[in-house]
């Protein structure tokens, strides 16, 4: 993706969350300024008229690894003030699916867009799925791996692949549903203008669609769910790609949440309802209850906007294969499997936790079943709900997936910290999934734009090496390469045949 | 159509200082009292000292959230966040600070727990972790139960009920039908682990009347009661000496599983044949040997009950099973019998939030027991003190009894309303459908045999 304009977009915050602190003990410290003549980033300063040095700037240290360096500033300091530590900080940051490696990797590569190297920037430690799923890569040399090293290497991805328009994206990526509401449209405006700088697609999510993102519609996806808030003929005309949500992987069986202290007035307004109120959307949708009332949901869509694809988002139920199935005789280009643990601006915690199954399990059960069915070529598998990084988003591929829908990943880019406080009161306390007046000041377009421009950036450079070290020249060539993979976990008790 | 059933939610605040996740310090030396953390905040944690507005007062870390905006925002790097002391002592590594704290917001506000971002927790994991429950999209229909559009019956039943009705020549009914229980949710309240004193053990009653479900009280405790229909006897094996004469009229009773169980089952049905007779068996070694002794001697209920943690008690083999795979293979088993509608199954143990009860009654009970989520309601902590005879920290013994007793009805309504959202998503309509629905479960062990083994055949790394 030539042309890609990554540039330096650093944390809005002065003080960036870091692994290691550069502690300086006052009490011994002379503030010589020995150590900032050796720091070459800056940590720290001797600034000229005034009698002490500046309090360490930790977020610039490279932290333990500059030991071995000359420059390392807790071997020249004469007073021995100073010492690196782990920031209680990073201890308190992130969970077990998002770890705080992932979280400052995640932030990191949106600041520099370049791809961060080592496992604890690829994984998280849930212990299960993606985590447990490694690449096995040919060894160097071999005729597997550099056969066709001159060839170009290509990570576009086809949408269409039965009759109609053709639409391709530049990355096998896209943004997922967010609606106005969940987030504030500084976001949805960020989102959009990144996926037209890179050639790929952002979805409105269930909540309108605002005029603002008229020049992106190009780039954009509309959502047509359960509520059908802020749908109708004219929304559904501007754009090439129709996103028909049966469910959600994050509260799957149920429809969207926004608590009525998100629902302010402006929000109201494009979903024609009343500021205040809760606006849960109902669930399922209540004129399709069969493969033929879906395919009349389609030819609804088709009708107003015949040059729409139309693509299916459904939840991984046991049976999502017969759905994926269903949906491609009723005539979807695309099925959309969002599973289970993916990301939501409110849901129920026991819907999030239980209700329908990893996504991992659910790529090569559908990828199989349209194998066995005949129509796989025909039908475009979009994989969600868990893609936090670039290698997930190549597991779900190599699993059978053609490409993925990236959510919470844009909004760490954006400085989410994963709080899980998005639903209520004014929103998000750090101004993304919020529409709370002044909160939502606090992300500037440009600066979001540019900060995802530079995950995707850093996100293709890193795919390209994974296809190169594969020896493969397309993204399509991972498709359902089960072979590449090696499972790590440890299987669950097998069976459960209880003998007492 | 029966009468709908729904619990009203009263808020009944907390007595003692609510338990932070987070704490927040402020380095002093470093402060220089710019407020601006102050206007950083949404909840309220950073305020001026109201004596001496030039000063910061201490962070009010019960409200943190941990955004880490003003940690972020400080012109000079003088706050820290860390996770609280006191959050991470709370309860141990089954009952979690998050498992105490959600059953606190619950049994406060009554409301389903709601929150932002994806799930954070573990892919799988031991027990109730290791399975799913089933949705349903566009070939199935889901019912819309929770913002009550659709009205979802969670009563069950407890009791005989015969599978087929036998008729005489002129066709009248020839059967006898068994008398049967219904409450109207498929909780009942178990008799408690520790701290069953006089006000707790009122608040729990007053709870279960209200409900309209069971609570089992040990029987020296049910004979000082003034008759209420909501209690039931539980009979220790030490009391083997039954109160014949106030079984009267007793709708139901609980023994605990020993030898000379059948002979009591038959001595009660003798005195009182209405009685309905659950015995409570461990959940544990030669459970299935002991089940066909219970079925063939005549009570109705089985009372499985695991320990605390939801395992089996003693276990012979060093590797104890889960409640929710012995569930499965007693409601085989039942099935097997051909007597599974003629037995009622009520579990115990380890049933420790809404999902649970909801996984074990897929996995084949009619009704979940709980026990110490009852008195986390109440605000215990789970500190372990009873248990070394130190006296209760937050003062169980001294709650003022409705206060208590809707701190439970709060709880209960949410954990309701939590199971009619997977009913709901599920498509069923009575929770009665739900039992032993394993075609509706979602379990890793399946998953990871049929998915991902033949995927990574060629080994592990």
């Amino acid at each position: 993706m030539a042309g890609l304009a990554v540039s330096y977009a650093p944390s809005r915050f002065p003080n960036e969350l870091t692994e290691v602190e550069v502690k300086r003990d006052t009490s011994r410290c002379i503030s010589c300024g020995s150590c900032a003549a050796v720091c070459p980033f800056g940590v720290h300063e001797r600034r000229a008229g005034f009698n002490r040095i500046s309090k360490p700037a930790s977020a610039r240290c490279i932290g333990a690894s500059c030991e071995e360096m000359a420059f390392y500033c807790v071997n020249h300091c004469p007073r021995k003030a100073l010492s690196l530590v782990e920031s209680p900080q990073y201890r308190t940051l992130g969970d077990r699916r998002w770890t705080r490696d992932l979280i400052l990797g995640t932030w990191k590569q949106a600041e520099t867009g370049i791809p961060l190297k080592g496992r604890r920037y690829e994984i998280g430690d849930s212990g299960g799925g993606f985590d447990c799923i490694f690449f096995h890569f040919p060894k160097e040399g071999t005729e597997a791996r550099s056969g066709r090293a001159g060839e170009p290497i290509s990570t576009e991805l086809e949408l269409n692949r039965r009759t109609g328009p053709q639409v391709s994206i530049k990355v096998p990526f896209y943004g997922g549903g967010m609606s106005f509401g969940s987030v504030s449209l500084t976001v949805m405006l960020a989102r959009a203008k990144a996926a037209k700088a890179c050639g790929t697609f952002t979805c409105t999510g269930e909540g309108g669609y605002p005029d603002a993102l008229k020049e992106y519609d190009a780039h954009m996806i509309t959502q047509v769910a359960t509520g059908l808030f802020g749908v109708s003929e004219e929304t559904i005309q501007r754009v090439k790609i129709v996103e028909l949500k049966y469910a959600q992987g994050a509260k799957p069986g149920l429809g969207g949440h926004l608590l009525g202290d998100k629902v302010t007035p402006e929000v109201a307004r494009m979903r024609e309802a009343v500021p205040g109120n809760n606006l849960f959307s109902p669930f399922p949708f209540h004129s399709v209850y069969s493969i033929e009332d879906h395919e009349k949901q389609i030819d609804w869509i088709r009708e107003i906007n015949p040059d729409a694809l139309v693509s299916v988002k459904v939840s991984t139920a046991r049976d999502v294969d017969m759905v994926a199935v269903g949906s491609y005789y009723a005539g979807a280009q695309i099925i959309h499997l969002d599973g289970s643990y993916g990301g939501t601006g409110a849901a129920p915690e026991i819907a999030k936790k239980n209700i329908a199954m990893p996504i991992e399990y659910a790529i090569p059960k559908v990828h199989e079943f349209l194998k066995a069915e005949g129509i796989r070529d025909k039908m475009t598998v979009i994989a969600s709900g868990g893609i936090r990084t670039v290698h997930d988003a190549a597991k779900a591929i190599a699993l059978g997936a053609d490409g993925v829908v990236i959510g919470t990943t844009e909004l760490v880019a954006l400085g989410c910290v994963r709080c899980n406080s998005c639903e209520s009161s004014r929103g998000c306390p750090r101004g993304i999934a919020t529409t709370d007046p002044e909160l939502s000041k606090l992300v500037e377009v440009d600066w979001g734009a540019q900060r995802l421009i530079n995950l995707y950036a850093a996100w293709q450079q890193e795919l390209v090496e994974i296809l190169s070290r594969l020896g493969m020249r397309g993204i399509e060539e991972l498709v359902g390469r089960y072979e590449c993979l090696r499972y790590a976990g440890q299987s669950p008790a097998k069976g459960t045949e209880v003998r007492i | 159509m029966p009468k709908k059933y729904s619990i009203e939610v009263i808020p009944a605040a907390s007595r003692a200082k609510p338990i932070g996740k987070y704490r927040i310090g402020r380095a002093a030396e470093d402060c220089i009292s710019c407020g601006r953390c102050v206007n950083a905040c949404v909840y309220g944690v950073h305020a001026r000292r109201e004596e001496d507005p030039r000063h910061l007062a201490e962070p009010l870390d019960q409200h943190c959230k941990g955004c880490f905006r003003c940690i972020q925002e400080c012109p000079r790097n003088a706050l820290t966040i860390q996770y609280s002391d006191e959050y991470l002592r709370l309860g141990d590594s089954y009952w979690t600070p998050e498992i105490i704290a959600t059953t606190w917001y619950q049994a406060e506000t009554g409301k389903v727990p709601v929150s932002g971002a994806g799930y954070g927790g573990p892919f799988s994991g031991p027990g109730f972790d290791a399975m799913w429950t089933d949705m349903s999209e566009i070939v199935r229909p889901t019912r819309d139960g929770i913002h009550g559009r659709e009205y979802i019956s969670t009563a069950v039943d407890i009791g005989r009920k015969l599978s087929a009705l036998t008729f005489d020549a002129r066709g009248s009914i020839t059967s006898t039908i068994p008398t049967t229980l219904t409450i109207p949710l498929p909780i009942i309240l178990n008799t408690l682990p520790f701290g069953r004193s006089e006000r707790v053990l009122d608040a729990l009653a007053r709870a279960a009347s209200h409900l309209d479900t069971l609570m089992l009280v040990d029987l020296e405790e049910w004979l000082r009661r003034a008759p209420d229909a909501h209690l039931v006897p539980f009979i220790s094996r030490e009391e083997q000496r039954l109160p014949h004469d106030l079984l009267q009229g007793c709708p139901m009773i609980e023994l605990e599983y020993h030898s000379a169980v059948p002979e009591i089952v038959k001595a009660v049905k003798r005195e009182s044949p209405e009685t309905i007779i659950s015995v409570r068996l461990p959940c544990g070694e030669r459970v299935r040997e002991r089940i066909d002794a219970v079925v063939s001697g005549g009570a109705e209920v089985i009372h499985l009950h695991a320990d605390l943690n939801g395992q089996e008690a003693r276990s012979v083999s060093g590797n104890p099973y889960h409640l929710k795979d012995v569930i499965r293979a007693v409601h085989s088993q039942l099935v097997d019998l051909k007597v599974r509608d003629e037995m009622t199954l009520v579990v115990s143990g380890g049933i420790a939030l809404a999902e649970h009860v909801a996984k074990a009654i897929l996995c084949g009970a009619d009704i979940a027991a709980i026990d110490l989520p009852l008195l986390i309601a109440l605000e215990c902590h789970d500190c372990k003190d009873d248990r070394t005879g130190l006296s209760c920290s937050t003062s169980l013994e001294d709650l003022d009894v409705p206060w208590g007793a809707q701190r439970i009805i709060n709880l209960l309504a949410a954990w309701r309303n939590q199971l009619l959202e997977v009913l709901g998503a599920m498509g069923l309509r009575e929770v009665r459908r739900l039992r032993g629905e394993v075609g509706r479960a979602i379990f890793a062990e399946e998953l990871q045999r049929e998915g991902f083994e033949p995927l990574f055949a060629q080994g592990v790394m």
